[in-house]
Formats: structure tokens, sequence, C-alpha cells
């Protein structure tokens, strides 16, 4: 099967059924507790935190938000892994990515940038904060829920603190990252299956894998 | 209306609690089941069915074994840290200077717990749920039994049998407060201070005291911890323009990319 080329019209597995899963359940959950902390961000909002009913949201989201990677990285332990070491990895073709990336988001010039591996430097930095920050939410969130009456107040303060930092991080990137996937005029092409269709059906166009994610492309053309 | 307060003055303290029953008898508040510590003090710490308790700080009177005794409730600081943290603004003040709460408006969030340097708000909590209320001392102005409104001095001065605790105008009792203070000082208690008077740029409960408040077990110069000012004044303020940017930017990018992309087509 080797050297074997895919045309045009055939088409890549991207992501397998159980990471769409995780991606899906994940982003419900983040929608969530995106909401339900707005609340206590935005003083107009406030009112809509009275009686603690967000509060009771947000913590079974924050259910969800846990157990959905706890369930998924033993199952899929070596491509997770994987995954987060990619995460960490950087090289030249991310500063060629990000140099080209204003001229290729804003005017549209498809042409000049380095082959891309199956996440590119933007999505590696989103990646990258959704593991960063997904530990400290964790962490800080763990704090203000089960050791409320029990922890000294600096590190409560602490907490809420780590809590709203990170959530002004994801918060503004989450937009980002719907923007590009699903909004972006260059995303919402009528011929080729891109990156929202990779997270729907898993499969992503030939054409788009060659001209978007180079170096996964050929790496996929190598395994056959 | 003229800011009101309570003078405290420990010196005149027995210790006998009459106050912190008659704060639980006047705003309806339940007893607690508690367990022998091997101290007087009872019960442990403030909770959400105890707004008012006095503390008994044990002490060693040249050999002998003594006590001082505290008034531990709210504060009602000027400087309330409660008030700034609160998300649904359950938290506010009153016309006399005392700081009040709306219990309907509460999320039980337990921000103004985990700031507030005396740690005086205290919440009922479910830990599972995150359920929980916050409840404090009122200075006994709670909409429906609001003594001060009605003329009457707040349950605990009212019932205090030494005059250990006075209620009136604030100026009053500071000016009061320093006179008994230098009185304490030039006979044999040369620590004595007048407490609350400038802590959290002024309290609404002053205190006499016959040594250093950290003998007492009060914070010696409690303030906003630095977080409050970070979190709201910096980080909360940045997370919105952070926010409004983010949504302004990805727009203009909308606008400038489809124009480039359609003439490239």
């Amino acid at each position: 099967m080797q050297g074997r080329t895919k045309t045009d019209s055939e088409e890549l597995l991207k992501y397998r059924t159980q990471t769409r899963v995780l991606h899906w359940v994940h982003s419900a959950a983040f929608v969530l507790l995106f909401f339900t902390g707005l609340v206590l961000f935005v003083p107009p909002l406030g009112f809509l935190a009275e009686d603690g009913y967000t509060r009771l949201i947000h913590r079974i989201a924050a259910v969800l938000f846990v157990v959905a990677p706890l369930v998924y990285i033993p199952l899929n332990w070596k491509s997770s892994l994987q995954g987060m070491k990619k995460a960490f990895r950087w090289g030249v073709d991310d500063i060629g990515w990000l140099r080209t990336a204003p001229g290729y988001y804003f005017l549209g010039h498809e042409t000049g940038m380095p082959p891309q591996d199956d996440m590119n430097t933007g999505q590696k930095m989103w990646w990258l904060l959704v593991i960063i920050f997904g530990v400290v939410f964790v962490i800080s969130g763990l704090i203000m829920w089960v050791f409320k009456t029990a922890a000294p107040s600096l590190l409560l303060q602490w907490a809420v603190f780590a809590h709203d930092v990170s959530f002004i991080v994801t918060g503004a990137m989450f937009f980002v990252h719907i923007y590009l996937g699903v909004l972006h005029p260059l995303m919402r092409s009528k011929t080729q299956k891109t990156a929202w269709d990779a997270m729907i059906s898993g499969r992503v166009s030939a054409e788009y894998a060659r001209s978007h994610h180079g170096k996964w492309y050929q790496e996929m053309q190598r395994r056959g | 209306m003229t800011e009101k307060a309570i003078l405290y003055d420990a010196t005149l303290c027995t210790g006998c609690r009459g106050c912190q029953v008659a704060c639980k008898s006047w705003n309806g508040l339940s007893g607690e089941t508690t367990t022998n510590r091997g101290s007087y003090e009872n019960p442990p710490s403030l909770s959400s069915d105890t707004w008012l308790k006095i503390g008994f700080a044990e002490t060693d009177h040249g050999g002998k074994p003594g006590w001082l005794f505290t008034r531990q409730a709210c504060m009602h600081c000027t400087g309330a840290v409660c008030l700034e943290v609160c998300p649904t603004k359950a938290v506010y003040r009153n016309a006399n200077g005392f700081v009040s709460y709306d219990r309907d408006l509460c999320s039980g969030c337990g921000y103004c717990t985990d700031f507030c340097p005396f740690r005086a708000p205290q919440g009922d909590r479910n830990v599972l749920t995150g359920n929980a209320r916050m409840d404090k001392c009122t200075m006994c102005t709670s909409p429906g039994s609001d003594r001060i409104g009605d003329g009457e001095l707040p349950a605990c001065v009212k019932t205090c049998p030494t005059g250990a605790l006075v209620f009136g105008d604030r100026d009053r009792l500071v000016s009061d407060g320093k006179a008994r203070v230098s009185s304490l000082a030039a006979n044999g208690s040369p620590d004595a201070y007048l407490y609350g008077e400038k802590e959290m740029r002024g309290l609404h409960v002053l205190y006499v005291l016959g040594d250093r408040p950290a003998a007492y077990g009060l914070p010696e110069n409690p303030e906003a911890p630095p977080l409050v000012l970070a979190w709201k004044d910096i980080v909360q303020p940045l997370g919105w323009f952070v926010g409004a940017a983010t949504l302004l930017g990805l727009s203009m990018n909308y606008i400038v990319a489809r124009a480039n992309v359609k003439k490239e087509e």
C-alpha cells in the first residue's frame, strides 16, 4: 500500500469516535461552566446566581468536565500521552505559522505557510491552554468545593483568584476557538470537509489535509 | 443619619454570655450541640446559628490563670471587604454605617467568609451541593426585626448587666473609649488600647482592651487581603476588557476576511 496517493475526492479520518465524544462532552461541560461562572463575574448578571441554582449546575458540569477525560485517557493511554506531549513541542514551523497567520486569517493568503502537523500552531496554542488551565481550574475548583469550610482563608482566596484568571484566559480563547473552527470565512468551505467536519464526522477532505496539515498528510501517506 | 456603634469594654466584661443568649433569642437562632473541648468558651466558633459569642482567651495573671473576654461578631467595618466581594450585592451598608445583608439575594458562594479578616460571616453549607446561605450580625437591623429603626438598643447591649456594652453615636463612643483607655493606661495597664478606631478604616464595634489585641485573639492589623485588590480591582476589570476586545477583534477579522475572501473568489 505504500506510496499510494490519495486523490482529492478521498477523505481521511482525523478524529476517532471516542475523541469526538470526549470533545463534545467536554465542550458542553465547559459551556455550562462558562455561563454559570459568568454570573458571578459580571455584576449586572449577579441576580441570576441568587438562590445558588447556578452553583449547583456548575458542580454537575464540573463533574462531567473532570470525569470525561478521566475515562478517556486510560482507554486511549498512548494517543493521549502523545497528544499531550505535542502541546509542549514547538519548532521552526510554529514560528513560520505565527508569521503567516495574520495574512492567512485576515487577507486570505493561502500560500507561504509551513506544513503543519495534525494540529496547526494555533490549535496547539489552544490545546496547551486547555491542558494548563484545565489543571488550574480543577485544582482551584476542588479546593473551593471540597475544602470550603476546612481550608485556610488565604488558600481559598488564591483559589478564587486562580479560577478567575483561568476563566478570563480560556473564556476569551474559547470564542477564538469557535470562531476559527466554524465562523471564519475561510473555514466555511462548501466543497471541502474541514476542521468542523473533523469534529462531527471525524473525516476531512484529503485536499484540506494536504493544504492545511501537510506534515500530518505526509505521515498518513507513509502509513498508507 | 449619624453613624452609630457599639463600645465594648473588655475590662468590664464578666463573660456571662447574656449577650450571646440575647442575640440568639432576638434573631431566632437555635442552640448548638457541642462537645467539651476543655474550655468554657462555647460554641467554639461563630456559625450561621451563632452570630455573637464571647471568646475566652486564657492568660497568666502573675502565676494565676485568668481570662481575657472578647466579643466576637461582625465588626461592621467601614472598609468592609464582604461588601466588595459579594457578587450578588446581597451585602449592603445601612444608614447607620452597619453592614447588613439580604438573605434572599445570597448565592452561597462564601467569598465574604473567605475574604473577611475576622471570618465573621458564616454559612450553613452542604458540602456536596454547595448549597449555602450566609449569616452574620446585622446589629439588630434585619428587616422585620429592626430594633435600631424602632429606637431600641441592639439585643446584646440591652441585656449586658455590667455596662460592658454601650450603644450610641460612633464619634462620642470613640472619645469615651479614648478616655477609658487613658485611665486604664494610668492605672497599671500600659498596653491598654482602643481597637476599631482606625482598623479597617474604622469599625462600628469599638473595643476597650486592657492588653494588646493579640492577647484577646484579635488580629493586630486587620486589613483587606491584598488579593482583593488584585482580584477585584485589576484582574476582573482586565477580564471584562479582554472579553470585549476578543469579541471586537473577531468581528473585525470577520469583516476584513470576508471581503478579502470574496475578492479572491
